[in-house]
């Protein structure tokens, strides 16, 4: 019974954790500033995932607070003003690695029960 | 991030958020939209900003300290909003607290705490119990060897006496200190070290008479040697033996009697040369030899895991053979006799926590320090309801912003957080200036106590066990004081409470029905104090009043012992002293006695009688025994019944004579002339001699005020030298006056001879009454106190309805009610209010009365006078206390109101 509310509780936080992901995912590329990580997630998505940019910043702020992340308050190379440009960290990259497969698995594991025939075809 | 972090991450953050937004405003108005359109769709994109800012704080981890520091900084700011009411409750929470927390520091040092040795609660106090006799307490010197011995329970057991003042002379020049004798292991059981140099050691017990060692205290090395460093190894005089000082004790340690101060410690083993006279050395009666000779406290250190049960049934045996020696080493002294053998054979061994030194203080004070308690308890609720009432009076104020936070959404639970963080932060104000209050009146309350026949000298100075009683009662107090008004708050109608005329919305209805039941319970507690004070101050005033046997006024008392430095034969020296204080102006008479009147400290011994009417040759009820000067009775003004008053000829080589008190007489002859018959005192004289009674006096008091009928037997002086006495001057003028003039007297026959406890009988009268004039004066204080906080909540209700119901009576004028009328309808509601708190409290007085009956003297717990005084008193104050809102209600101006209306 414990243990399957965990894992129930483990699968709620991976989809909450996915924007974490998708955050650390676009860092990868190399430094960002909230509203380029935004606007990129926004654009790759094409227009998919609907989200305001403020929900952002709770999740930069956490990921930073586990440390994730570093940031920093650069000069924006095309604009002559400072932005608060978040970077990979070492752990972020671990941790990266860490989320990707954990969807990985989530994403196989929901495929096999939406379309079992597509599996033995 | 840390939480001290948070202001500086804020402001990151704004300046993140406000330069994402921009960039996204310049994105739109390079889309080609107007600059207005740019900032509402950067602002759509971004969303609710001040939800993003919350989420992201709880990203940091610390919402629920910062949604702390934005109630406590909110309250703070509400409270200095309101400065007349926050400084009120504040004082008169200060008060409560205060009062509370000054008394707690007291019974904290006399009461709870224990001696600072190491592992104190491993102490016990040995005693011997019978039960024919009251407790004793102490054991001869054999005895406490073979309890030392019994190492399988005990890990030691130490022995001590208390001596008189001795005489420490240094460098040439004397004076008197608080003196104790030791033994070897009195430190070393005790745990006690040494801040200079050694302790006394076991070896100093048994090495005593060869080189003569002295341990002083702290605060002696401090007051007579300034901290001398060179203090180890000096050369002193303790009454006239040479000793050297070895050490000196940790500044914490006073002795293992709370409220005593020990200045200066020898080994027991010296008490031959410190008082030759009580050590007896060589006779039947040798103090350091005879096993029926009690004289040394003992105390012992149980082994890790012996129970006092365990110990007191492994050493019983070994006490048992003890007391069997004690019984047979009688044999061929002039006290023994089969019932005398058999009191020592009766003893048991009893063993007491000795975890807080001897009971002494504990026993003398527990009850009316708990008493005192009792009444600042009772204060503190006074102040708690008054704070209360106060609380609900502005919460009325309060109802349109409560409404209006409500409206805005903020959740019932945190507003009444928000509510009882203010009355916290009242509590803690309270508390703060409370301690302040405490430490002040910690110092009156040891000045009391100091003042009593056996100086009380305790240090009380606030510690952490203290100040945190006091945070917990500023805590507690807040949340008694605190819970009901944001209750009662947090039940505002958000509609109602928003409309325009809230005054007269039925939530404030039901809230002065509870500020009326408030008012009700202060009055009913304060009937409670009034009526107990009212009992303790009459106790006080009659015990004052009492007559005790003697003349209390014009009698001026000193004490000299002049053995001390050296004298061996006093005799001629007191007759010549007598003679010559006779001879100062203004002294009417001069006599002496060996015990200060109204002292504690007496001599008891078992007296055979002949011929008594009990027909019993010998009786062991225990006969106080007070050697006295010539025409004693005359200076006391002691009426004598029959008989005569000693004269200068009862002197050795005379006839041996006594006076008797009129209860002794009664006792022992009955309703027959005792005046020719004969007793003997061998435990007190030494030999069975017959001695005449040649006297009778009526009873008197000769250790306080309430005993009744001690057997008193008193013996010339002359014929019993022993050592020092307390002179009584009769004078016909006030004793001060001729003060000088007595003390210079005796300078002139010696000008070494030491001179203590100078007073007038009347003090020494009144220092007896310490317990009563502590217990009487304070009840008196918080009665009075309670009283006023009393009406002062009185006054505040009645004010309020008055000002609530402005309206109605202008309208009830307006229709013909006259202003008397209306002055007498808030006169009855107060009258009311008056009569359910009494009726309340009446009850609770009648109980109260009944826990403090046996600290009353010369009334009844259930005295008419006293109650009914205390409920007319109250009537009567508490009705002044509305007249002024009655007044108010009379004057309201019906125009004016029907113009608001």
């Amino acid at each position: 019974m414990s243990s399957m509310t965990k894992q129930a509780q483990q699968r709620v936080g991976l989809l909450q954790g996915t924007l974490d992901m998708l955050i650390l995912r676009t860092l990868l590329y190399g430094p960002a500033h909230g509203h380029q990580i935004g606007k990129h997630i926004q654009r790759t998505t094409n227009e998919f995932l609907q989200m305001q940019h403020g929900s952002l910043y709770p999740a930069l702020h956490r990921l930073e607070e586990r440390g994730w992340v570093s940031a920093k308050w650069e000069t924006a190379p095309d604009r002559n003003r400072e932005f608060k440009y978040y970077r990979l960290t070492e752990k972020g990259r671990k941790q990266l690695v860490v989320e990707e497969s954990q969807w990985k698995q989530m994403a196989e594991a929901v495929a096999r029960v939406m379309w079992p025939a597509a599996e033995e075809s | 991030m840390k939480w001290w972090q948070i202001r500086e991450r804020n402001a990151d953050l704004e300046r993140e958020l406000r330069s994402d937004v921009e960039l996204e405003e310049e994105e739109q108005r390079e889309n080609g939209l107007s600059p207005e359109e740019a900032r509402y769709a950067a602002r759509r994109a971004f969303g609710n900003s001040t939800l993003i800012r919350e989420q992201t704080h709880e990203a940091w981890g610390w919402v629920a300290l910062e949604r702390l520091g934005q109630d406590i900084r909110y309250g703070v700011r509400q409270l200095l909003r309101s400065p007349a009411f926050t400084v009120t409750a504040v004082l008169i929470l200060a008060l409560g607290i205060g009062a509370v927390t000054a008394v707690f520091s007291l019974i904290d040092t006399a009461l709870l705490r224990m001696l600072p040795v190491e592992k104190p609660e491993q102490l016990v106090e040995f005693k011997a119990a019978n039960p024919a006799l009251p407790p004793n307490d102490t054991f001869s010197y054999p005895t406490f060897q073979t309890l030392n011995s019994q190492t399988q329970v005990l890990a030691g057991a130490f022995a001590f006496r208390k001596l008189f003042k001795v005489d420490v002379e240094v460098d040439g020049r004397g004076g008197l200190a608080e003196g104790q004798l030791v033994s070897g292991n009195y430190f070393t059981v005790l745990g006690v070290g040494a801040a200079q140099g050694r302790t006394i050691l076991p070896i100093d017990e048994s090495l005593a008479g060869q080189a003569p060692v002295a341990v002083i205290g702290y605060d002696y090395w401090r007051t007579r040697f300034a901290l001398d460093p060179g203090i180890v190894g000096k050369h002193v005089l303790i009454n006239s033996v040479p000793f050297t000082i070895v050490g000196v004790t940790k500044p914490e340690f006073y002795g293992v009697q709370l409220g005593d101060k020990v200045e200066i410690s020898v080994p027991l083993t010296m008490i031959g040369s410190v008082y030759p006279g009580f050590a007896a050395a060589g006779s039947p009666a040798d103090a350091l030899k005879a096993p029926f000779r009690n004289w040394l406290h003992v105390m012992g250190r149980l082994q890790d895991g012996v129970t006092r049960e365990r110990a007191t049934a492994s050493l019983s045996p070994a006490f048992a053979q003890s007391m069997r020696e004690a019984a047979a080493s009688l044999a061929g002294t002039p006290i023994d006799s089969p019932a005398v053998r058999q009191t020592f054979l009766n003893f048991r061994l009893q063993l007491e926590p000795g975890s807080q030194g001897l009971a002494v203080l504990r026993l003398q004070f527990s009850k009316p320090l708990w008493i005192v308690m009792g009444i600042v308890g009772l204060l503190l609720l006074i102040t708690c309801a008054n704070v209360a009432n106060l609380l609900l009076v502005r919460a009325n104020s309060r109802e349109k912003e409560i409404a209006l936070r409500f409206a805005l959404g903020v959740g019932k639970g945190r507003l009444i957080r928000q509510l009882l963080t203010e009355s916290i932060l009242l509590g803690l104000g309270g508390g703060v200036m409370g301690v302040g209050l405490a430490y002040w009146g910690n110092r009156l309350l040891l000045a009391l106590m100091a003042r009593g026949r056996s100086p009380v000298l305790l240090s009380a100075h606030p510690d952490l066990r203290v100040l945190g009683f006091a945070l917990g009662v500023s805590l507690l107090t807040a949340l008694i004081f605190g819970t009901i008004p944001a209750w009662r708050i947090a039940g505002v109608d958000p509609s109602r409470g928003l409309m325009q005329n809230a005054r007269n919305s039925a939530g404030s209805s039901t809230r002065s029905r509870l500020g009326k039941s408030l008012v009700v319970l202060q009055v009913a507690i304060s009937l409670v104090l009034v009526v107990g004070a009212g009992l303790l101050t009459r106790t006080l005033a009659n015990l004052k009043d009492f007559y005790p046997g003697f003349d209390r006024d014009n009698v001026l008392l000193f004490s000299v012992d002049p053995t001390v430095i050296g004298y061996k034969d006093v005799v001629p020296l007191y007759e010549r002293l007598l003679t010559r204080l006779r001879a100062v102006p203004g002294v009417r008479l001069a006599s002496m006695s060996v015990h200060e009147p109204l002292s504690m400290s007496i001599s008891t011994t078992p007296i055979r009688v002949q011929g008594s009417a009990s027909g019993q040759a010998e009786d062991l009820a225990p006969v106080n025994i007070e050697p006295v000067g010539p025409d004693y009775f005359a200076t006391m003004g002691t009426p004598l019944f029959r008989g005569r008053d000693f004269s200068w000829g009862d002197r050795d080589g005379t006839t041996k004579v006594a006076i008797v008190s009129e209860g002794m007489a009664r006792h022992y002859f009955g309703n027959a002339d005792p005046i020719g018959r004969f007793v003997s005192i061998p435990g007190f004289v030494g030999d069975s001699s017959w001695i005449q009674i040649v006297g009778e006096i009526r009873d008197v008091k000769v250790h306080e005020l309430r005993e009744t009928g001690a057997f008193m037997l008193y013996l010339p002086l002359f014929q019993l030298p022993e050592g020092g006495a307390t002179f009584e001057l009769r004078t016909a003028i006030d004793p001060a006056t001729v003060q000088g003039a007595a003390l210079d007297a005796v300078k002139a026959i010696d000008p070494r001879l030491p001179v203590d406890s100078v007073k007038t009988l009347k003090v020494q009268l009144n220092d007896s009454l310490v317990q009563e004039r502590l217990v009487g004066s304070l009840s008196g204080l918080f009665a009075v106190l309670g009283l006023l906080l009393t009406c002062v909540g009185l006054y505040g209700l009645m004010a309020y309805t008055v000002n609530r119901r402005t309206s109605e009576i202008g309208i009830r004028m307006a229709l013909g009610a006259d202003r008397s009328r209306v002055a007498r309808m808030v006169l009855r509601e107060t009258l009311v209010l008056v009569l359910c708190g009494l009726l309340l409290g009446f009850p609770g007085a009648v109980f109260a009365s009944r826990l403090i009956a046996s600290q009353l003297f010369g009334i009844k717990p259930w005295d008419p006078v006293t109650f009914t005084v205390a409920c007319l008193l109250m009537a009567a104050v508490t009705i002044t206390a509305s007249y002024i809102p009655a007044r108010r209600a009379a004057s309201v101006d019906p125009m004016q109101v029907l113009r608001t209306e």
